[in-house]
C-alpha cells in the first residue's frame, strides 16, 4: 500500500498525461463522464459513479478497423490500431468488473477479437474505490463491492488527508514508479453505506420462466431504446459497416467501421427480408435479462451484469434490473 | 409527490367499467413505481385497476404506446381497443396521430385529465406546464378532475431567447457541444409519439442518409433531421427532452419550428385534426419557407 496527497496524485497524473492516453472522470456539462484528459486539472476526483461505463475505451462506440483505399483498380488495405499506453483512472470497481466480463467473450474465447485485445492490451486500470453504494448499485450481490480490487491493476483508496494506492498486478506496479509516496497519514475512509442485497437466480432456473407474464408486465412499457445498453459495462454488442469517405474521380476511400449495437432496439433482430423474430417491446427486453443471467453465464462464464445499477438510474419509464430479479426469485 | 385520490378513484372506476364492459382490451394508464413517482402501467383486467394512480408525477405521454396496438395480437385478429389517460397536452397527440390515419377513433377510448400541471425530472413544476394555454384535453370520451380556473397563459417564447441571442457561430458551438454529449441511444426518438417509421431514416443499414458512428456528425443530422421531422407535428409534450439521458435541451430545437409554423400558416400541432401543413401547403410563390 502506497500513500500519497491529492498534490502527488495530481503531479504524477499530469506527468502520465503526456505520456500516455490518459482518461478520467470529468464534469461535463453537469455529467460526469469518463473523457480524455490532457492534465489533472480536468479530473474529478470526488465525484459518484459515472453516468456511463468506461467499457467505451476498450470497445469504443466508433472505432474504424479499416481505411480501405481503390485507385483505379488497386485496392489497399489498412488496419488501424493506436500503439500509445493507455490509463484508465477513476474507473470504480464495477467498470473493472464489466471489463473482466467482457475479458470471457472477446480474450478468452478463440479466437479472442484482436481489436478488443490490442485496446486491452495497452490499458492499465487504476480503480477509485467508492466511499458508498450509489443509488441502484448492488455490486455487492453481483460478487464485487465498493472497494473491491479484483479486476484492477491499482486499487486507489480515499482517505482524510491522502490516497492509498494498492497495485493489484505487475503492470499496477509499473504504472505507480513514478508516483510521489509519502508517510501513510490515517486510514482508507470506510463504506459509508450499503445498499440491500439483490437476489440472484441461477440460469437454469431463468428457463422456465421464458413465458412468464412478467416479461409483458415490464416490457411493455419499454420504449425499446439504446440508454440501458449504452451505459451498460458488460453489454458489448455491436454492429460492422462499411461507410464512403471520399469519392474522387479514380479514388475512392471507404471506412469499415464497428459501432455499439442494442438488443433492446426494434431493429437488432432484422433480417433479410424485413422478418424480426423479436418484434415486440417484451421480446427484446426478455433477451437483454437473459443474456445477462442465462445465456451469457451458460456460455461464457461470468454473469452479464455486475449490479452497477446505471441502466436502473437512466431508463425513463423505471425498468428496474432488480426489481425484475426480484420476481424472477419469487417464481423460480 | 402525493396521490391524487379523488382523481385516482375516477380513472380505476374508468377504467374497471371499460374493462368489465368489453369496451378496451387494455387500459394504459401510471402506476406507483418503485422508485417513486409514477410510471406507465398497462392494465388488462379489471382486477387490477386499483394498480392505477394520478398524481404530479405523471409526466409522461402516454400516447406513444398507441403504436404498439396497432396490430392484432395475433394474425386474423382485430387491433385491440384500448383506453389511454391524456392529459391536455397528451391529447393533443390524438388530434396528430388521428390525422395521420395512424389510429381509428372507434378504437381509442381517451381518459381525460383536467390537469394541474406535473413535475419535471428535477421535481419542479414541468416547463411545458408554465406555458400551458388547455388544462382540459382537446379529445376525450371520458372527463375526470375539474378545470382548474386557471388563468390563460399567452406563450411568450421566452424559452427561447437564450438561443436567439447568440450570433450563427455561437449557436452553432452550442449546438455541436450538446450533440458532442448525446449517445446516439435514440431513447428521444422511442419516445415520440410522432416518430413512428417502421425504418427511421437515420438508422437505415445501408446508411444512406447518415452513417451509424456514433460521432458529431451524423448525431448532427439526426437531430436536425428529426426536428424537421416534426415540424408541424410536434405537440411540445417535451418527452424528447425529458428521456435523454444526456440532457439535451431538444425542446428548443422542436419549439424554434413550432413558432415557424405558427407564424407561417396559424397551425398549432393537434388542436385541431389536421395534417401538418409544412409538407402539403405551397402558397403561390411555392413554398413560404
Ligand atoms: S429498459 Fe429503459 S433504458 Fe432500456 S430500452 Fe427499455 S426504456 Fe430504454
Ligand atoms: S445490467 Fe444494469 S446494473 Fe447490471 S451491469 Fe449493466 S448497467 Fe449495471
Ligand atoms: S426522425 Fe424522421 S425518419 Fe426517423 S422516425 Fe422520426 S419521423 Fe421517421
Ligand atoms: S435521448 Fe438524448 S442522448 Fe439519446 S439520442 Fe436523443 S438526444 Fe441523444
Amino acid at each position: 500500500m502506497r500513500f500519497t496527497t491529492l498534490d502527488g496524485l495530481r503531479r504524477w497524473l499530469d506527468k502520465l498525461a503526456e505520456e500516455v492516453d490518459l482518461v478520467a472522470p470529468t464534469d461535463v456539462d453537469g455529467h460526469v463522464l469518463y473523457r480524455p484528459v490532457t492534465g489533472s486539472d480536468q479530473i474529478l476526483f470526488d465525484y459518484e459513479r459515472p453516468e456511463l461505463s468506461a467499457k467505451d475505451f476498450l470497445l469504443p462506440a466508433t472505432e474504424v478497423l479499416l481505411r480501405i483505399e481503390q485507385k483505379g483498380k488497386e485496392v489497399a488495405l489498412e488496419e488501424v490500431l493506436p500503439d500509445r499506453k493507455q490509463v484508465l483512472f477513476g474507473i470504480r470497481p464495477c467498470d473493472a468488473h464489466g471489463i473482466a466480463v467482457i475479458d470471457a467473450l472477446f480474450l478468452e474465447q478463440d479466437p479472442p477479437d484482436r481489436y478488443y485485445r490490442h485496446h486491452r492490451e495497452r490499458t492499465v486500470l487504476v480503480g477509485m474505490a467508492c466511499t458508498r453504494m450509489w443509488d441502484g448499485c448492488f455490486c455487492t450481490s453481483m460478487g464485487g463491492g465498493p472497494t473491491d480490487a479484483t479486476h484492477l491493476d491499482v486499487l486507489i483508496r480515499p482517505g482524510e488527508e491522502g490516497y492509498f494506492l494498492q497495485p493489484v498486478t505487475p503492470k499496477g506496479v509499473a504504472i505507480l514508479e513514478g508516483l510521489p509516496v509519502e508517510e501513510p497519514k490515517g486510514e482508507p475512509l470506510p463504506v459509508e453505506e450499503y445498499n440491500e442485497p439483490v437476489p440472484v437466480v441461477p440460469p437454469e432456473k431463468w428457463r422456465p420462466l421464458f413465458n412468464d407474464r412478467i416479461w409483458m408486465r415490464h416490457g411493455e412499457r419499454c420504449l425499446s431504446c439504446r440508454i440501458c445498453t449504452y451505459v451498460c459495462p458488460t453489454c458489448r454488442c455491436f454492429d460492422v459497416t462499411d461507410r464512403v469517405v471520399d469519392v474522387q474521380p479514380g479514388l475512392t476511400r471507404i471506412e469499415r467501421i464497428r459501432v455499439w449495437d442494442a438488443c433492446t432496439s426494434p431493429n437488432y433482430r432484422r433480417v433479410a427480408g424485413g422478418h424480426n423474430p423479436r418484434p415486440t417491446k417484451p421480446d427484446r427486453l426478455r433477451n437483454r435479462f437473459y443474456c445477462k443471467f442465462c445465456y451469457y453465464p451458460e456460455d461464457f462464464g461470468p454473469l452479464g451484469c455486475v449490479g452497477c445499477g446505471r441502466c436502473i438510474v437512466a431508463c425513463p419509464v423505471d425498468i428496474d434490473i432488480t426489481e425484475v430479479m426480484q420476481v424472477v426469485a419469487k417464481r423460480a | 409527490m402525493p396521490i391524487n385520490e379523488p382523481l385516482t378513484q375516477q380513472i380505476r372506476e374508468h377504467a374497471r367499467q371499460l374493462l368489465e364492459s368489453e369496451r378496451v382490451d387494455c387500459v394504459i394508464g401510471y402506476e406507483a413505481s418503485p422508485r417513486g413517482g409514477a410510471r406507465p402501467a398497462f392494465v388488462y383486467d379489471p382486477a387490477e385497476v386499483d394498480r392505477l394512480i394520478w398524481s404530479p408525477d405523471c409526466v409522461h405521454n402516454l400516447t406513444t404506446y398507441l403504436h404498439d396496438k396497432k396490430k392484432p395480437r395475433k394474425r386474423g385478429e382485430e387491433p385491440p381497443r384500448v383506453a389511454v389517460v391524456v392529459k391536455p397536452c397528451d391529447s393533443r397527440t390524438l388530434n396528430v396521430l388521428l390525422a395521420e390515419r395512424q389510429i381509428e377513433r372507434e378504437r381509442v377510448v381517451a381518459i381525460g385529465v383536467a390537469c394541474e400541471g406535473v413535475v419535471g425530472k428535477d421535481g419542479q413544476p414541468a416547463a411545458k406546464c408554465g406555458r400551458c394555454t388547455d388544462r382540459t384535453p382537446v379529445v376525450y370520451d371520458v372527463l375526470v378532475g375539474e378545470p382548474p380556473e386557471a388563468p390563460p397563459v399567452e406563450d411568450d417564447w421566452s424559452d427561447l431567447a437564450r438561443i436567439e441571442e447568440m450570433p450563427p457561430a455561437e449557436r452553432l458551438a452550442f449546438w455541436l457541444r450538446e450533440f458532442d454529449r448525446c449517445i446516439r441511444c435514440y431513447a428521444c426518438r422511442q419516445v415520440c409519439p410522432g416518430c413512428y417509421c417502421t425504418i427511421c431514416m437515420f438508422e437505415r443499414d445501408d446508411g444512406l442518409w447518415v452513417d451509424a458512428a456514433i460521432d458529431v456528425p451524423q448525431k448532427h443530422i439526426f437531430h436536425l433531421g428529426r426536428a424537421l421531422h416534426l415540424a408541424g407535428r410536434c405537440v411540445e409534450c417535451d418527452e424528447c427532452e425529458r428521456v435523454c439521458p444526456m440532457d439535451l435541451p431538444l425542446s428548443l430545437l422542436n419549439r424554434l419550428l413550432v413558432r415557424e409554423v405558427e407564424a407561417l400558416y396559424g397551425h398549432r400541432a393537434g388542436r385541431e385534426e389536421t395534417l401538418t401543413p409544412l409538407l402539403f401547403e405551397l402558397g403561390p410563390e411555392g413554398s413560404p419557407i
